[in-house]
């Protein structure tokens, strides 16, 4: 994923990096810039609060309604776009398949009634949408099976990766952060900044590519592709090493990219939080330099960070198509390239609404989370 | 219904991962696509062309320890199903070849006809009649008697219903009716005559099995398959293996291979570290480069086979439906034949075969590969020219087009521009691409190199759309099939209905050639007919062959010996039209154990990838000198 | 602002205050050392990508006149940066790539940039339905990941350099439109503006003639730091196979040398090589962008 997991501007500034990637969290970020933003929204353009920004007093209820209502909005659009834009594809599946064998036109006219593709388009939308309602995606034209056993079978392995590099990423993204912020200027916080910017500015991939080319080609050492080594019963103890071998590198390249993002994040926001009175008076009241970082400041620097983190790692599930793809890694990634070179409608109607549904609940998640976490929100 | 589900990937619970499915983009692509070939190329036929034969090898000797014994092979390819009715992709068709026999196999020795379950067979004079005599006392799997009442039972099958005809019910079309009127004798009736022997490539299958079936068309047949080939299916776990197991009422005897195993490796990379390391027996489908990487490997032995496949380029002649009505947009220019054969002889295909293919294909002339020397045309054939600017130049002159200010040829005002549609995911087509443009060039041609997917391309050229494609066909051991696709009758129409065209060409001579070879039962005088019609072909140019791909696989010599391969001389093992490829496989008497120990090494790499993560750009200072130190 | 000022010497006052504001601007820009070695970076690439036709010529790249050349020859004084497996020399490729890989990231841009200055404008400037429905649509795009958008566009339209244009141009502007809305409301709210709606100004005339030229130093900041991103994208593109296979881009490379397996094959150099000039290319373009941004927003000077 290079563009949305690319964003520059989440780099010193916690105002711009929350803004760019958090809808709906401004009135509440701490930034200065951004909260003048709001407040003269509030003033001069009454009509734009409940665009996204929950007026100040409103009931959790409501909050979470306009949430609600803000990503049912997304899934029906996406919904929306999944049909029609695939219905532009190139590539007739059925002529496809008549061409790997002679076919009568009564044969072809046959499998088209059988894929539906003989409907009035709009008929075939109204399937589609009983379908995705009924949970039933359609069957694959390709592997020939059900969509929904399909993404079933490869959303595990995409969890997995996403997974095991979101809890690296945040967990090394943000420790390194509040080291930086805390000794800014110092070495240490040049090296962790510009070596983050390093990996900031190349394609995952090719991270992907460099590190399969070191430790699976010349040294050996790893497994270049796959999720196990076949014959492996994967819950045996060797299984899981073994998973684990190849988990390494895939896992590596994701983590490369996406925990400067945080590191940048969390390091902006602890500055932030730095120049705030209250720390003052907590050194004040006799605490160590320490204490005041771990009891104050880094607490309530998390809390903008935590949404930006949510965001992202519905960012990193798509981020995954390509090291999906250099690794083979058998995920929801490789599939959606697949179905697309297929040309496999169902399949990537199927991945495509099941990519998104994740990263707007994900997004959806992170509004709540925030609410949840920010004091100054919960108060009022 | 006894369809068999493959069980369900732990989806829900994040961890338990198994392996989902591993077919990888490529090899499933690739895998559609040289199915489509393959299907097209006589549906039936999915590999080599051939058969074994000389010595069928009986008799399982010496018993080793079953573990010891089991050939592990890599694969990648995609599996629907294990119904021979059905399935038309490359690994359940290979694996069918080991499950199922024919009535008549295809040798190893230069995949002739041989016998199959019948032990010989004749026709009436004229080719329309078939009788076959059934070696008799032969056995299913699982004991059962196999007679003649479960080939005819098969082919009936194949012909009353349609979903059972899906795979292989083009080779059954011209059967008029089948009858076992005794145990022992299968007759087959034709509605026309033909000269290719009507018992190849149908997959027989036991009646009282799948008789009991109550949708024969959705049988999965993904565990204990019952049949008469040397190996049968064991079991089927979706993306991770495919076991079959030696079948011991093979009436050529017990395989000495107890047992031989799939194993799914996503990418071929994987692939080949795979073989390196010992974690698999054979690999095949290597690409040249990684062949080439092979080549110092400890115990590996390489089969670089002669493969039964063609690549070249087609040319649009003008594409029309059978009734001539023409479709497309293909350039005017190339309906002049002079003008397609300054494009072959403005080809360098040697140096195109060196460079593209680094020599591992087969120098080729027309669509008949030369693993069939019998039918492929000689190059020796006066028709045969090879790499000739100047001729090209001559032949587009006298073909009116004269060159331009810019080095481009113009014909009443119109430039000398041509289309050319390659799949951008394969190498060598792209490859090719790159040597055309400057070549065509060099005659006064300004080719356009469009790069596209498989399926856009597929769609184009169905449809007409394009000026030259980029092609290539699997080809049987009997050339009918192919060059009845030559004909003007099969041309499909624009949406791809009607038939099958291999250039969308049309000529009646060649017609009347394909006609009497078609029912010549004298196979001298049909080799002749068929050299002519291929020279017709080759004369008119409505496609350039630039090649017969090798088919590169790999083997561990320190675990097993004895492959045979089809053509038995420098053929390929894997693929073969037949069972030949496995059956002989023995092991090594003394075998070497090979090294486990994957754990350690992956502890390494946890260590080493997370210096990695914290060291920040010490890596790539540090990969340039690992790098030189490979091998 | 003062274009209105009618006084000779007011105009020549403008002019003096934007000379010493640009003074000043280089100033800050050339005491800025990471911006300054971008600078220098980035202009080396452009002008080799320009004069790429003459360095190289395109005969280089023709495939027919390397047969002598080795395949796979690791760098050497011969082949300063190896060469591919049809012998053409790394380095020609690397330069002939910087043409498509640097046009597409400005070109993708730029309009990127255009949908997202007015997206952003409108959503900033209109109330009620009207900028709500935009809202919607930026937060839609914000939300789903480009990448996914891009490779469907890419692969819905017809493959080239300008489909991958439009395709990451079409989906990377959200981001963008969020800035803009959120420095077109604070501009709003002041007070030459509201006194310019009091005056009976028009949309269009406080749109074109206050807002945009408020938000424009803004969007071109933002220009110089999104072309690293849609550098990436395109070769992201191109090595998953929606680009133009047919044009030289480093994407490209790097698609073809996964294509040869090179990554395991030990042929180091095919893979590095594109890899590091995307590398140094967007490095460059984000450290130059950074420092055009701490100049037009002082406030970020401080930290």
């Amino acid at each position: 994923m290079s563009t949305p997991t690319h964003d520059p501007h989440s780099g010193d500034r916690p105002d711009r990096g929350t803004d760019t990637a958090t809808p709906g969290t401004d009135p509440t970020n701490p930034s200065p810039a951004s909260a003048k933003g709001t407040a003269d929204t509030a003033e001069t353009n009454p009509a734009a609060v409940d665009m996204d920004e929950p007026p100040a007093g409103g009931s959790f209820a409501r909050y979470f309604l306009r949430k609600l209502g803000g990503a049912a909005t997304s899934m029906i659009l996406v919904i929306v776009l999944g049909f029609f834009a695939f219905r532009m594809l190139p590539g007739d599946p059925v002529l496809k398949i008549a061409k790997e064998r002679p076919m009568s036109p009564a044969q072809i006219a046959e499998l088209r009634s059988q894929y539906g593709l003989d409907k009035p388009v709009i008929v075939q939308f109204w399937d589609y949408l009983v379908g995705i309602v009924t949970g039933d995606l359609g069957e694959s034209y390709v592997y020939r099976k059900s969509v929904s056993s399909l993404i079933g079978e490869y959303l595990g392995p995409t969890l997995l990766l996403t997974g095991t590099a979101a809890v690296i990423a945040i967990a090394l993204g943000l420790w390194l952060g509040q080291l930086s912020a805390w000794r800014r200027n110092s070495l240490f916080d040049k090296l962790a900044s510009s070596t983050s910017l390093i990996f900031w500015s190349v394609p995952t991939f090719w991270l992907g590519l460099i590190l399969l080319m070191i430790f699976g080609g010349t040294l050996q050492w790893l497994p270049t592709g796959g999720m196990i080594t076949p014959g492996l019963d994967p819950w045996s103890p060797a299984g899981i090493i073994d998973v684990i071998t190849h988990l390494i590198l895939p896992v590596v390249s994701l983590v490369a990219v996406v925990y400067a993002q945080f590191l940048m994040i969390m390091r902006a926001s602890l500055l932030e939080e730095m120049s705030e009175d209250y720390l003052t008076t907590a050194r004040a009241k006799g605490l160590t330099e320490d204490e005041v970082r771990r009891r104050h400041a880094v607490p309530n620097a998390l809390l903008p960070t935590v949404t930006v983190v949510f965001l992202h790692i519905g960012g990193l599930v798509a981020g995954a198509v390509t090291v999906e793809a250099v690794f083979s890694w058998p995920g929801l990634g490789k599939l959606t390239f697949e179905a697309i070179r297929g040309p496999d409608l169902p399949l990537l109607q199927g991945t495509f609404v099941v990519f998104s549904a994740i990263i707007i609940v994900m997004n959806l998640a992170a509004d709540i989370v925030y609410r949840f976490l920010d004091p100054r929100v919960r108060r009022a | 219904m006894t369809t068999v589900r493959p069980p369900q990937a732990g989806a829900a619970s994040g961890g338990r991962n198994r392996r989902g499915p591993m077919i990888t983009q490529h090899s499933l692509r690739r895998t559609v696509r040289v199915s489509l070939r393959r299907c097209l190329a006589g549906i039936a036929a999915l590999a080599l062309a051939g058969s074994m034969a000389a010595s069928p090898a009986p008799a399982a000797a010496s018993e080793t320890p079953a573990a010891e014994n089991v050939l592990r092979i890599a694969t990648d390819g995609f599996v629907d199903s294990f119904n021979p009715f059905t399935s038309f992709y490359l690994v359940p068709t290979n694996t069918f070849r080991y499950m199922y026999e024919n009535l008549v196999a295809n040798d190893a020795k230069d995949g002739s006809v041989t016998e199959g379950l019948a032990t010989e067979w004749n026709t009436d004079s004229e080719g329309k009649v078939w009788t076959y005599t059934i070696r008799p006392d032969m056995k299913w799997s699982d004991g059962e008697p196999l007679t003649s009442k479960d080939v005819a039972w098969t082919y009936n099958q194949m012909m009353d219903n349609d979903e059972m005809a899906v795979a292989n019910g083009s080779l059954v079309e011209n059967f008029a009716k089948v009858e076992a009127p005794d145990d022992s004798t299968v007759k087959i009736t034709l509605k026309k005559a033909q000269a290719n022997n009507p018992g190849q490539e149908i997959p027989v299958v036991p009646e009282h099995v799948w008789s009991k079936i109550d949708k024969p068309g959705e049988f999965k047949n993904d565990e204990k398959s019952v049949g008469s080939g040397p190996f049968q299916l064991d079991s089927y776990e979706a993306n991770k293996s495919i076991t079959l197991k030696a079948n011991p009422n093979f009436w050529r005897g017990k395989p000495k291979l107890d047992e031989i195993q799939y194993r799914y490796y996503t990418n071929s990379d994987a692939q080949v570290q795979a073989i390196r390391s010992g974690e698999v027996d054979f690999i095949t489908g290597l690409s040249p480069d990684q062949f080439t990487a092979l080549e110092n490997a400890d115990d590996v032995e390489l089969n670089d086979g002669n493969g039964r496949r063609f690549n070249g380029i087609s040319i649009n002649p003008g594409v029309a439906d059978a009734d001539g009505k023409e479709f497309g947009t293909g350039n005017e220019a190339l309906k002049d034949k002079k003008v397609r054969q300054a494009i072959r002889a403005g080809i360098d295909t040697e140096t195109l075969r060196k460079q593209v293919m680094q020599d591992y294909a087969q120098p080729a002339t027309s669509f008949i590969p030369a693993v069939y020397p019998d039918w492929a045309l000689s190059p020796d054939n006066r028709v045969v020219s090879g790499f000739d600017v100047d001729r090209a130049k001559t032949l587009l002159d006298d073909a009116g087009w004269k060159e331009g200010s810019d080095g481009i040829r113009e014909k009443d005002g119109e430039k000398l521009q041509l289309r050319f549609l390659t799949d951008a995911d394969v190498p060598t087509e792209q490859s090719t691409a790159k040597f055309l443009k400057p070549w065509m060039k060099d005659i006064g041609v300004d080719l356009k190199n469009e790069s596209t997917d498989a399926d856009t391309e597929s769609e184009r050229t169905t449809k007409g759309d394009y000026d030259m494609y980029f092609s290539g066909w699997s080809i049987n051991p009997d050339p009918d099939y192919q060059l009845s696709i030559n004909t003007c009758g099969q041309r499909p129409d624009a949406e791809g209905n009607g038939g099958t065209s291999q250039d969308g060409w049309c000529n009646k001579e060649f017609d009347k050639l394909y006609q009497a070879q078609h029912v010549e039962l004298d196979q001298a005088k049909r080799q002749e007919l068929v050299q002519k019609a291929l020279a017709i072909h080759y004369e008119e140019a409505p496609s350039v062959t630039l090649w017969y791909p090798n088919q590169l696989e790999a083997y561990r010599s320190d675990r097993f010996e004895n492959f045979t391969k089809q053509p038995s001389d420098g053929g390929a093992i894997a693929n073969q039209v037949g069972y030949w490829g496995y059956s002989s496989v023995e092991p090594v008497s003394e075998e070497e154990t090979t090294g486990g120990g994957m754990g350690a090494g992956g502890w390494i790499g946890i260590a080493a990838a997370a210096i990695v993560v914290l060291g920040g750009g010490g890596w790539l200072l540090s990969r340039r000198k690992k790098s030189d130190d490979r091998e | 602002m003062s274009a209105n000022t009618p006084a000779v010497d007011g105009a020549k006052l403008v002019r003096e205050r934007r000379l010493n504001n640009a003074k000043k601007n280089w100033a800050l820009f050339r005491s800025d050392a990471p911006a300054l070695i971008g600078a220098v970076v980035l202009l080396f690439f452009i002008v080799i990508a320009i004069a790429a036709p003459l360095i190289a010529p395109a005969s280089m790249l023709d495939v027919t006149q390397q047969l002598d050349v080795p395949r796979y020859a690791p760098p050497s004084l011969d082949h300063p940066l190896g060469t591919d497996d049809l012998g053409r020399e790394m380095w020609v490729r690397i330069l002939w790539g910087a043409r498509v890989s640097i046009l597409v990231g400005v070109a993708a841009t730029v309009m990127s940039m255009l949908i997202g200055t007015i997206m952003g404008l409108a959503a900033g400037h209109f109330s009620g339905l009207f900028g709500g429905f935009i809202m919607r649509i930026v937060d839609f795009f914000i939300v789903l990941p480009s990448l996914l958008l891009a490779i469907v566009l890419s692969s819905v339209l017809e493959r080239g350099v300008f489909t991958i244009v439009v395709a990451i141009g079409l989906t990377s502007w959200a981001s963008t439109a969020r800035i803009v809305r959120s420095q077109t409301l604070s501009v709003e709210s002041r007070l030459y503006i509201e006194r310019a709606r009091i005056l009976g100004a028009g949309h269009s005339h406080i749109l074109f003639r206050h807002l945009l030229p408020a938000v424009m130093p803004l969007v071109l900041a933002n220009t110089t730091l999104t072309v690293g991103g849609a550098i990436i994208a395109e070769s992201t593109l191109s090595f998953l196979g929606l680009g133009d296979t047919s044009k030289e881009s480093w994407g490209t490379i790097l698609k073809n040398s996964m294509d040869v397996s090179a990554a395991t094959s030990g042929y180091w150099w095919y893979v590095l090589t594109p890899g590091v000039a995307i590398l140094l290319v967007v490095l460059a373009f984000t450290m130059v962008g950074r420092a055009f941004e701490a100049i037009i927003n002082p406030a970020l000077r401080s930290r």
